[in-house]
């Protein structure tokens, strides 16, 4: 491992977590890609990097939102204990489930993701009447597919932890299911408070990347005791990750919440059609470093 | 004293300079690695090998502070019912770190 390869990776992490940061949504989304693709680290290791990276993302990008009153604490502490329980069960999953079917899963969780913020910001540029017509269909479609996955959730929730807390945050429906993908925290929790809560898109961010870090740590503390943390990979990930949480922070105090969410969509959709890619062994970008 | 110090300047005070001084170790880790001309890869008993890691381990700690930290305010607060919450999520992540020790 030469020094150019620990300043790569900072650079990597700093772009990566300012894109994250802005858009609420964890930085390991980009970086186990562009580790493993471009860096050739072992899948493992850069998975590790990526929940370090997204700690100090969450944490770095979460103070200033906390002084902006942006962040609903309470509503976060209560969804956190479905995340943490969430997150064990994925760290538990993760070794279970095939490789295969996690690219599968995590391609179609980043597609409708990205379908759902798309026809919220197309709604908001139609005028009010159009707008029911045009995409009541969709609205529709995505109500029906959120109810099955909130039964789904629900029922795991209810399994692995059947408290009185649990059920009184039962609007956590999707996490606990696909949490077998680390880095999907964001894409996931955003929409669902989004949508589901009917919360500001600057407040639902705002938690969810308060959230973030604790939902990490739980996995993190996991990978940490079983060695899967390399210092030399987390390390430059951790720190540029912290740069570009803050910066990212910055610029979404200033940009429009409609913007946003055009710039997040299709970024969403590029990373599904890369993962989809991956999945049937296509590499369209051999890079080598 | 609470008022000057809302639990939202807590967090965000405790968030703040805790990423900070992690980053800080990783960052004072990796400038002597690479200063050094031997990086930490080579010889992982070296100084600033330590360092750095030390940075990583506060970094996942940085979470579980937060938490036993509104953990510790919900119950000065008297408010019973999120620090029973808080205090659910702070076993979660433990019993994980406790009971996650046998790789899959």
């Amino acid at each position: 491992m030469a020094g150019s390869f620990i300043v790569w990776l900072f650079a990597v992490s700093v772009a990566a977590s300012a894109l994250g940061g802005m858009l609420g949504m964890a930085s390991g989304i980009f970086i186990v890609p562009l580790l493993t693709m471009f860096g050739h680290v072992e899948i493992h290791t850069a998975i590790g990097a990526s929940i370090i990276s997204v700690i100090p993302c969450s944490c770095g990008g979460a103070a200033p939102y906390l002084k902006n009153r942006l962040t609903n604490i309470r509503l976060a502490i209560v969804l956190e204990t479905a995340t943490t329980v969430g997150a064990l069960t994925g760290v538990l999953l993760a070794g279970i489930v095939p490789v295969p079917y996690l690219y599968l899963l995590f391609a179609v969780i980043l597609f409708l993701s990205a379908h759902q913020m798309l026809a919220g910001a197309v709604i908001r540029f139609l005028s009010p009447r159009t707008k029911r017509h045009a995409f009541g269909e969709i609205h529709c479609a995505w109500t029906r597919l959120i109810r099955i996955e909130r039964l789904v959730a629900m029922s795991r929730c209810l399994i692995s932890c059947a408290s009185r807390t649990l059920r009184h945050a039962a609007h956590v429906w999707r996490r606990p299911d696909f949490s077998v993908i680390r880095y999907r925290s964001g894409v996931l929790k955003i929409p669902a408070m989004d949508t589901a809560m009917r919360l500001p898109l600057k407040v639902s961010s705002a938690t969810s990347n308060f959230m973030i870090g604790v939902t990490a740590a739980a996995s993190a503390g996991v990978y940490f005791m079983r060695g899967n943390i390399v210092t030399e990979i987390a390390g430059p990930v951790a720190f540029g990750s912290v740069l570009g949480a803050i910066m990212g922070a910055r610029i979404l105090l200033i940009v429009p919440n409609d913007k946003l969410r055009l710039l997040f969509a299709a970024i969403l959709v590029v990373l599904g059609v890369q993962m989809l890619l991956t999945l049937f062994g296509v590499h369209l970008i051999k890079g080598s470093l | 004293m609470n008022r000057v110090w809302g639990l939202e300047e807590l967090l965000a005070a405790l968030l703040r300079y805790g990423s900070w001084s992690a980053c800080a170790a990783i960052g004072l880790g990796f400038t002597l690695a690479l200063i050094g001309s031997h990086l930490p890869a080579r010889n992982p008993a070296t100084m600033p090998h330590r360092i750095a890691t030390m940075g990583i381990a506060l970094i996942i700690l940085l979470p579980i502070l937060r938490v036993l930290l509104m953990f510790l305010v919900f119950i000065r607060e008297r408010d019973f019912r999120f620090a029973s919450i808080s205090g659910l999520v702070l076993a979660i992540i433990l019993a994980g770190i406790f009971f996650g020790l046998p790789s899959a």
